[in-house]
């Protein structure tokens, strides 16, 4: 039993992914959530680069911290008063009860229907896998997949648009 | 030992997964409800990248993961937006409050 300093490495990853969330779930403060949601999606682009996914990491640290967790900490920030922050993100009770029954219900399922079946999944990667994603993203994405590309950048163009008029009239 | 494998990233994103729905159901504030959404595409994104790299030949669950993110962002700005209506006309971001649709 020998652990190679790759392992380790995306141990210390995955707890860095997973530990944070216990954060983002039971905070009394929304800031801390937030923050905590940070590490978790840096963790996510460690595991990313542990997919060989480079591209993808890169993607997930731009658009992810750069974009959605700076609009989310404008949200908290423009939403609320600093005074009155620590107080902000209350739990309810019973619906932490049920959540927690509905989650356990959830993880029981599939863990009985992943046990059950013993789908076995390929434990090594593929031999063609290519080793520099980007030419090949580049490829699938004004080949084959053009269409959902092109929609994504009209739904992007709606975004911008939408969100300039929604939150206009809420000024004026 | 290998542990780099599938069953590594299922369980991770299975937490993730978990802990989106958590948090989702039992938050008040509607900005921690849009950080469990997070958590929960953030979990979807992750299981496709790996299914991509493990089990398939070739990149299209990472063109998929790189779809969600793009919707991921959408989704925060047009919720910032949102929010930032609710919260001029409310005077309160509480989703247990926002019932003025109720009958």
């Amino acid at each position: 039993m020998n652990i190679e300093l790759k392992e380790i490495v995306f141990l210390c990853v995955a707890i860095m992914t997973i530990l944070p969330c216990f954060i983002v779930a039971f905070s009394r403060n929304i800031l801390h959530s937030a923050f905590a949601l940070f590490f978790t999606f840096l963790g996510t682009a460690g595991l990313y680069f542990f997919l060989d996914a480079d591209f993808l990491a890169v993607v997930q640290v731009i658009i992810y911290i750069g974009g959605v967790l700076v609009l989310l900490l404008f949200a908290i920030l423009l939403t609320r008063n600093i005074e009155d922050i620590k107080t902000t993100n209350s739990l309810s009770i019973k619906h932490s009860v049920l959540a927690g029954i509905v989650s356990l219900i959830i993880i029981g399922g599939l863990l009985y229907s992943y046990i059950s079946n013993r789908w076995v999944f390929p434990l090594r990667e593929n031999p063609d896998y290519p080793y520099f994603t980007i030419k090949e993203l580049g490829d699938l994405l004004l080949t084959k997949y053009l269409l959902p590309f092109e929609v994504v950048s009209i739904l992007l163009l709606a975004v911008l648009i939408g969100s300039l008029v929604i939150a206009n009239r809420s000024v004026r | 030992m290998d542990i780099i494998n599938i069953n590594s990233y299922m369980i991770i994103s299975l937490m993730l997964f978990l802990f989106g729905l958590f948090t989702t159901i039992t938050r008040r504030n509607i900005i921690g409800i849009i950080l469990g959404i997070e958590l929960i595409l953030n979990s979807a994104a992750l299981n496709f990248a790996a299914f991509s790299k493990f089990s398939a030949s070739n990149l299209e669950g990472q063109l998929f993961s790189i779809f969600i993110i793009v919707i991921a962002a959408a989704e925060a700005a047009i919720a910032l937006a949102l929010m930032l209506s609710i919260f001029m006309r409310h005077g309160d971001i509480n989703a247990d409050k926002l019932d003025r649709l109720r009958g």
